[in-house]
């Protein structure tokens, strides 16, 4: 066919043709999702470096203050209460989610009549609206004829009812981090059923031949090969709380006292709230060394495999 | 390689292999059912609350049963509204335009990352990845002047540019992946037989891919359904809002939600389900590409 002179070695041991015309696709492919990505991801980005840096108000740019909002930052006992905050929500909450969508994934790989209806019902939390969803805990978790309060007091389990938003200690949070699982579970079980699923029977098989238990069985074969689907469902949910402005927002608005505030919903009050747009990107900006972090790890995690 | 993409050599979809003990099928049972009982409360209680009449609904009566009082009022006032139509085509408008701008973006950069490498290849698969991870609390506030300044801020065409930079990344990173896992031999052969990208694309990949469409599908829907942030500090004007931000405005006026928690059952409950029902297929999808 004469198609010899024109091929050249694909990566994955094939022939192809036309190095020339590859090239062009090969550059021009990426082009659409690179431009929004940059002018609606990296522009942005750049301003909020700009504003972090400037004493810039709600309508103006500002002038260049150099470190100053951090600076002020570091002072603010608040802010480090958002940062504690932060780390308490984002933890406490993926720990949970793991282990449930863990014991969610084990429970629903098995086949059973209706199975397929109780994952879509386990799942709807995940793709319903979240705003809604935290509406609704909020009324649950009243203590004005809250609906849980309603059930522990019509039971005489605790007369008084508690105060699960407003009062000062581990309750807020708490309801915070509940209403986080009930969101987000559902996402680490499919993670994991669909790990689950790629493990070979043969592997199971072998080790059952070797005399494992179940428990050895999970914890040395199973666990170790779910670890990229727990890392990816952990890096979704530090996203997420990293950007997880709703829950606290609707639920406590980071009271009483501070308690439950967090950094992005501190960014919001004090750039839109209070108009001090360079201290609220200031405040938005540090988070993003442990996003560094973070993604080197997960780089390392991908370029392993 | 091959039998990979073929899909399922036998999968021990459990590690216990073997019929489970009647005594672990009644525990599994009971955490299922607990689960069930946690993830659903909340939506029950909002349809409770959209069958209650009355203003006090909310400070009186059982919260889990309707009772005396019930009514369907709620849901006729709701139909009869004319801008709940215009919410719910608003909201079809974004999430439609979002999925499609996310999936012909990010199919082609995926496409050309797999197939079409470049020596720049590996450092757009990085920026690509690094922008999936950008927590969106860094953007909000930058997002907000940008589009204010492009006269844009208040607007849909704002949440239509806003939402697909969430899903994008995440959405080409799974493509990506899913083709990687393809046989090579395919797309080498269509190509000798003179297919340019784009044929490569409809006729070899994406007939094989559809589990990754589904499952960015899905994950753009749950993009829209769960922004609030976007939502609250992008659109202010009433006659360009999502359901989602309409209802959000509306509870804040707890006088009488019995509408907005018609509007929710009505609106987005059901759409809701019907992504639900696709669970599978999402884990399906990105199992595939990100997991295995």
């Amino acid at each position: 066919m004469g198609m010899n002179a024109l091929t050249v070695q694909h990566p994955s041991g094939g022939r192809v043709a036309n190095p020339r015309r590859r090239t062009v696709a090969g550059t021009l492919l990426p082009v659409p999702a690179l431009l929004i990505v940059a002018g609606a991801i990296g522009y942005p980005l750049a301003l909020a470096l700009w504003f972090s840096l400037s004493n810039a108000q709600v309508g103006e740019l500002g002038k260049f203050v150099g470190l100053a909002n951090y600076a002020y930052l570091l002072r603010q006992p608040t802010y480090f209460d958002a940062v504690r905050n932060t780390l308490v929500y984002m933890v406490a909450s993926i720990v949970i989610k793991a282990i449930l969508g863990m014991a969610v994934a084990l429970a629903i790989a098995r086949h059973f009549p209706g199975r397929r209806l109780v994952y879509a019902l386990l799942f709807l939390p995940f793709v319903f609206p979240l705003t809604m969803g935290t509406m609704a805990w909020y009324y649950l978790f009243s203590n004005v004829h809250g609906a849980i309060n309603y059930i522990l007091m019509q039971s005489g389990l605790v007369p008084n009812g508690v105060d699960w938003l407003g009062s000062f200690g581990p309750l807020p949070m708490a309801s915070l981090i509940t209403v986080n699982v009930w969101h987000e579970t559902s996402l680490f079980a499919v993670l994991l059923l669909a790990g689950l699923r790629s493990i070979g029977a043969d592997i199971i098989e072998a080790a059952r031949v070797e005399g494992a238990t179940g428990g050895q069985r999970f914890l040395h074969i199973v666990l170790p090969l779910l670890r990229p689907a727990l890392v990816l469902g952990a890096a979704l949910s530090v996203m997420g709380s990293f950007g997880d402005f709703a829950i606290v927002h609707v639920l406590t608005n980071g009271g009483p006292a501070n308690h439950t505030q967090t950094i992005p919903h501190m960014a919001f009050m004090v750039a839109l709230r209070d108009g001090d747009v360079g201290v609220g990107g200031a405040v938005a900006f540090t988070v993003l060394p442990a996003y560094f972090l973070m993604l080197a790890y997960l780089l390392r995690e991908v370029v392993r495999r | 390689m091959t039998a990979r993409w073929r899909g399922a050599p036998r999968r021990a979809a459990s590690f216990l292999t073997g019929a489970a003990p009647a005594g672990g099928r009644l525990a599994v049972g009971a955490f299922l059912g607990g689960m069930l009982v946690f993830s659903l409360a909340p939506i029950y209680w909002m349809l409770v609350v959209s069958l209650k009449g009355g203003k006090t609904q909310l400070m009186s009566g059982n919260p889990w049963w309707p009772g005396g009082q019930f009514t369907m009022g709620n849901y006729a006032q709701v139909l009869a509204d004319p801008d709940f139509g215009r919410l719910i085509l608003n909201t079809a408008v974004v999430t439609v335009a979002t999925i499609i701008i996310s999936l012909a973006t990010s199919v082609l950069a995926a496409l050309g990352l797999a197939y079409y490498r470049t020596r720049s290849s590996n450092a757009i698969a990085l920026v690509l990845f690094a922008a999936y991870l950008l927590p969106q609390g860094v953007l909000f506030i930058p997002l907000a002047v940008m589009l204010s300044r492009l006269h844009l801020y208040g607007g849909m065409v704002a949440l239509i540019i806003v939402y697909p930079t969430l899903v994008i990344p995440f959405a080409a990173w799974v493509f990506w992946t899913y083709f990687r896992r393809l046989p090579a031999e395919l797309v080498d052969s269509a190509q000798v037989e003179g297919a340019g990208p784009l044929r490569v694309l409809r006729d070899v990949l994406l007939p094989l891919a559809w589990p990754a469409v589904a499952a960015v599908i899905l994950f753009g829907a749950a993009v829209v359904f769960n922004d609030y942030l976007y939502t609250f500090t992008l659109v202010s004007d009433h006659k360009n809002m999502t359901l989602m931000a309409d209802v959000g405005s509306d509870l804040l006026d707890i006088d009488d939600p019995g509408p907005t928690f018609a509007e929710i059952m009505l609106g987005l409950l059901p759409v809701a389900f019907i992504c639900a029902l696709f669970a599978d297929v999402f884990g399906k999808g990105l199992g595939a590409g990100v997991i295995e």
